[in-house]
């Protein structure tokens, strides 16, 4: 009795009739059709036989939900709207899977007035969906559960779809940037081997090596010099330090891009430019500049340990390497990953500093190339793949950083 | 002389200016010190210091050398930039075209530049020497015994130990940072453009010429300057505001009690932050596309007839810009802000809903005030990022559409994007630099609101 109390019985009758109205809908485009026969090609009964075992699963879904959900309100029951719940989502997904195939269950009814055909279903389609969300909605509302899943659901699928959609046209057959359809025909692994093995125009595996050399000297020499500035503001106090601190900040606001073709020059007289060595001190340089979140992790270490260790008679180089290194390590992942990450993003400095120097490029540049216009038809494809193999490492990397990250950004300013 | 003396003269050092210092140290100076004043480290070699004082002297004899063999002959043309451009001539006898090598503008002025920061370099090494020399002096006087050259060593990783650690980034910030830094700055004071690119043809100083034109004496130029600067601005306020309002309620629906998977969740969308700019954003255009998936989509289902033009209509392309960015921007806020949203005192939602505040009513009330005061330093620092957001706009439409009553702009170019396309595309380099330090001024006066506004300077060392 008390477990009954719990549900909204008044919700569970609402949630059913929202059921039953999204199974009713599916019958929208039929209707329609029988409406305006005279007008159309095509009868119902020609357009429900021909598509029906395409619809199958939407029906079977739609059918499944509304008699759960009369069986839960003549027996109003957690269980059974937990099951109402799940049918319903899958209706959600069968509708969404109808929808992006509208056009190929017209086309596989091989009846004329495709295009009447399609928008009819995909009509139905819509109201269907929106239906069904509602009642999903008084289902859970019924339940007392978050209705908050679906919004966040619909929101997670928005943002997740075009990276779903990358990662499956990486593994697509057939060549060209825009399709007439949205998943791919046929699938094959042949984008990445013919990255690797088609070298002659875009050479991905000599770009990825470059890569994976910059950052890897990048990461080493960024984080050294972050420790080093980051522990001499921090701990250090001499007379320029204030100065330096401010100087460091005024330089930051500088819009990078004003300065790119100095320092193109710059390296060009010191005979480095078109070479990975001038990449990994353009990145270090930058990433020197960011030493503030690392400065306000040291100025978090007590100060008590290091004059401890003073009095001791410890310089303030064994401070550095027993006591503060020692403690950081968190801060040293963060800086490292930071730094590391910046070789395999950047296009803009490769592109002034390498020019059309192909065999140096970095991945992210030569992969920026080959959506040019020339190369977009017959490369997309391949793109997607050398993203996805890109974006798989740096994500995970992320991932990893996402907590300091927040202070990153803040520059410490917003205290979490 | 007393060791009292010694030790007040210490103190008092650290009040005066470093030439007030110099004048103290000339007037207690023997005479070895004040030659050092010419011969650098000739006060330490008297002393017996011969490693420290010959290194000094190997640095005054080098940086001459430099000034008068290096840099001489670009520093004396830096009132002009140069006169005699490369000229190439055709030889009758030599039946060739004969190139003269001529002056280069670029090259003496970043020659200049470099120069100028070596002198400084230099002048504080002087005034290291002086320091050095002066030492030695009082030491001497003292009766006291003169440190060895490895123990002057050995206090750069104790006392001196911000010299060890510095050096090595601050050339590196000083190479690739300051160095070009005060180099475009100079450049804005020149006619360095397409049509002067030496050594072909020479660019010299025009004074605030690119200031004026861009500001109201050309009209295309500060037209299009008006025009993107108010997009920037209205760009930058929508950017941060939707990106913050619609990132904190993510964080709200994904922090309320009862809702599971929250980990799972914020994962989600952090991958999207995650996944390189340069592969989602493209990804995005691409899908936004006039004949991508997007369009071809609502054509399928019957909505549309025509294709929208997302990205090539200037209307559509500014909405859709600010709605990307929303795609974009949402996960970032939302880690931002879900530390600081529960941190929010959870008696104040209890009473407002004893007394009957819908969730709608809480927000608006409690939440958004609550955020407001605490993150305004972040959302000037994310209006400022915005207002340098080079990658969604760059990558989604390039800045286009092109318009012709824009000077090498399109309509959603941003400062930043002109910028870029000014120097990659258009080698407009003095006018790009004029915009920059335009850039730079609202940049720093925004985030010295910040500073004072943050107030983390002043809690600086109540850490420790």
């Amino acid at each position: 009795m008390k477990k009954k109390q719990t549900l909204r019985l008044n919700l569970v009758s609402l949630a059913m009739i929202a059921t039953l109205l999204m199974a009713a809908s599916l019958l929208l485009p039929w209707l329609n059709t029988l409406q305006m026969e005279g007008q159309k090609s095509y009868s119902a009964v020609q357009l429900l036989s021909a598509s029906f075992l395409k619809l199958l699963p939407l029906v079977i879904a739609a059918a499944a939900s509304a008699a759960v959900a009369i069986l839960a309100v003549l027996r109003p029951r957690k269980g059974l709207l937990i099951v109402l719940a799940a049918a319903l989502a899958a209706s959600v997904l069968a509708g969404v899977y109808a929808l992006l195939t509208a056009k190929e269950t017209a086309d596989a009814t091989g009846l004329l007035a495709q295009p009447f055909m399609v928008r009819d279903l995909s009509l139905g389609i819509w109201v269907f969906l929106g239906l069904a969300i509602v009642a999903l909605f008084l289902t859970l509302s019924a339940m007392r559960e978050p209705t908050e899943y679906i919004i966040l659901t619909v929101m997670a699928s928005v943002w997740l779809l075009p990276i779903i959609w990358l990662v499956l046209t990486a593994f697509r057959q057939e060549p060209g940037a825009y399709t007439t359809y949205l998943l791919p025909k046929n699938y094959t692994a042949d984008n990445f081997t013919r990255l690797f093995t088609e070298t002659s125009q875009f050479n991905f595996p000599r770009w990825y090596m470059n890569t994976l050399v910059v950052a890897i000297f990048t990461c080493a020499l960024t984080t050294i010099m972050v420790l080093m500035i980051s522990y001499t503001f921090s701990r250090l106090r001499f007379p320029a330090r204030k100065a330096l601190m401010n100087i460091g900040l005024i330089l930051g606001m500088f819009p990078g891009f004003m300065s790119m073709i100095a320092v193109y020059h710059i390296l060009k007289a010191i005979g480095l430019a078109k070479s990975l060595i001038s990449l990994v001190l353009v990145y270090s340089g930058g990433g020197a500049m960011g030493y503030f979140v690392a400065k306000g992790f040291f100025d978090t270490i007590p100060r008590s340990l290091d004059e401890a260790a003073t009095i001791d008679g410890a310089s303030r180089n064994t401070v550095f390497w027993k006591i503060i290194l020692p403690s950081s390590q968190p801060i040293i992942v963060y800086t490292a990953i930071t730094a590391f990450i910046a070789p395999w993003v950047d296009f803009i400095f490769v592109s002034v500093i390498m020019k059309d120097d192909y065999q140096n490029y970095t991945v992210a540049l030569g992969l920026y190339r080959m959506l040019e216009r020339e190369h977009i038809y017959e490369y997309f494809t391949r793109f997607c793949a050398g993203a996805v193999l890109v974006a798989i490492p740096i994500t995970l990397l992320f991932i990893k950083i996402q907590k300091f990250y927040v202070e990153g950004v803040t520059g410490g300013a917003v205290k979490g | 002389m007393s060791g009292i003396t010694v030790e007040q003269r210490g103190k008092s050092r650290n009040r005066e200016g470093g030439l007030q210092e110099i004048a103290r140290i000339w007037r207690q100076g023997d005479a070895a010190t004040r030659t050092s004043f010419l011969v650098m480290g000739f006060g330490c070699l008297k002393r017996k210091q011969y490693i420290k004082g010959l290194l000094f002297l190997a640095a005054q004899v080098l940086f001459l050398l430099y000034m008068a063999g290096f840099a001489w002959p670009y520093l004396s043309k830096v009132n002009t930039l140069g006169t005699e451009a490369m000229r190439r001539e055709w030889s009758e006898a030599r039946q060739i075209f004969v190139r003269t090598p001529g002056d280069n503008s670029m090259l003496i002025l970043l020659f200049s530049v470099m120069s100028l920061l070596l002198a400084i370099a230099f002048i504080m090494l002087w005034r290291a020497n002086l320091r050095a020399c002066y030492k030695a002096q009082v030491n001497e006087e003292k009766g006291l015994k003169q440190p060895g050259f490895m123990e002057d060593v050995k206090t750069l990783l104790d006392e001196k130990y911000h010299v060890s650690l510095l050096t090595l980034p601050s050339l590196m910030v000083v190479a690739f940072t300051v160095l070009p830094i005060i180099f475009m700055i100079l450049i804005a004071f020149t006619n360095f453009d397409a049509d002067h690119q030496p050594p072909g043809k020479l660019f010299g100083w025009v004074g605030l010429q690119n200031f004026t034109d861009v500001f109201w004496s050309d009209p295309l130029k500060a037209g299009t300057f008006g025009k993107i600067l108010g997009w920037t601005m209205v760009w930058a306020v929508f950017a941060t505001f939707t990106n913050y309002l619609f990132g904190m309620i993510v964080a709200l629906m994904i922090n309320k009690k009862g809702v599971r998977l929250k980990k799972m969740w914020r994962t989600i969308f952090v991958i999207t932050i995650a996944v390189p700019q340069f592969v989602s954003l493209m990804l995005m255009s691409q899908i936004l596309h006039d004949q991508g998936p997007l369009n071809m989509l609502l054509k399928k289902w019957g909505f549309i007839s025509q294709n929208i033009p997302f990205l090539t209509n200037a209307t559509y392309a500014r909405i859709t810009v600010i709605i990307v960015n929303i795609w974009v921007g949402i996960p970032y806020t939302m880690l931002i802000t879900s530390g600081i949203l529960m941190n929010i005192p959870a008696d104040l939602y209890e009473s407002a809903s004893i007394d009957g505040a819908s969730p709608a009513r809480m927000f608006f009330s409690i939440t958004l005030p609550y955020m407001l005061f605490v993150t305004t330093p972040y959302l000037i620092t994310a209006f400022v990022g915005n207002i340098n957001n080079f990658n969604v706009i760059f990558l989604l439409t390039k800045g286009g559409p092109l318009v012709t009553d824009y000077y090498q702009a399109g309509k959603t170019d941003l400062l930043v994007t002109w910028l870029y396309k000014l120097t990659v595309d258009k080698q407009n380099y003095s006018l790009a630099s004029t915009i920059g330090i335009f850039v730079f001024l609202i940049c720093a006066s925004l985030s010295l609101v910040v500073y004072n506004l943050s107030g983390s300077s002043r809690k600086e060392e109540e850490f420790q």
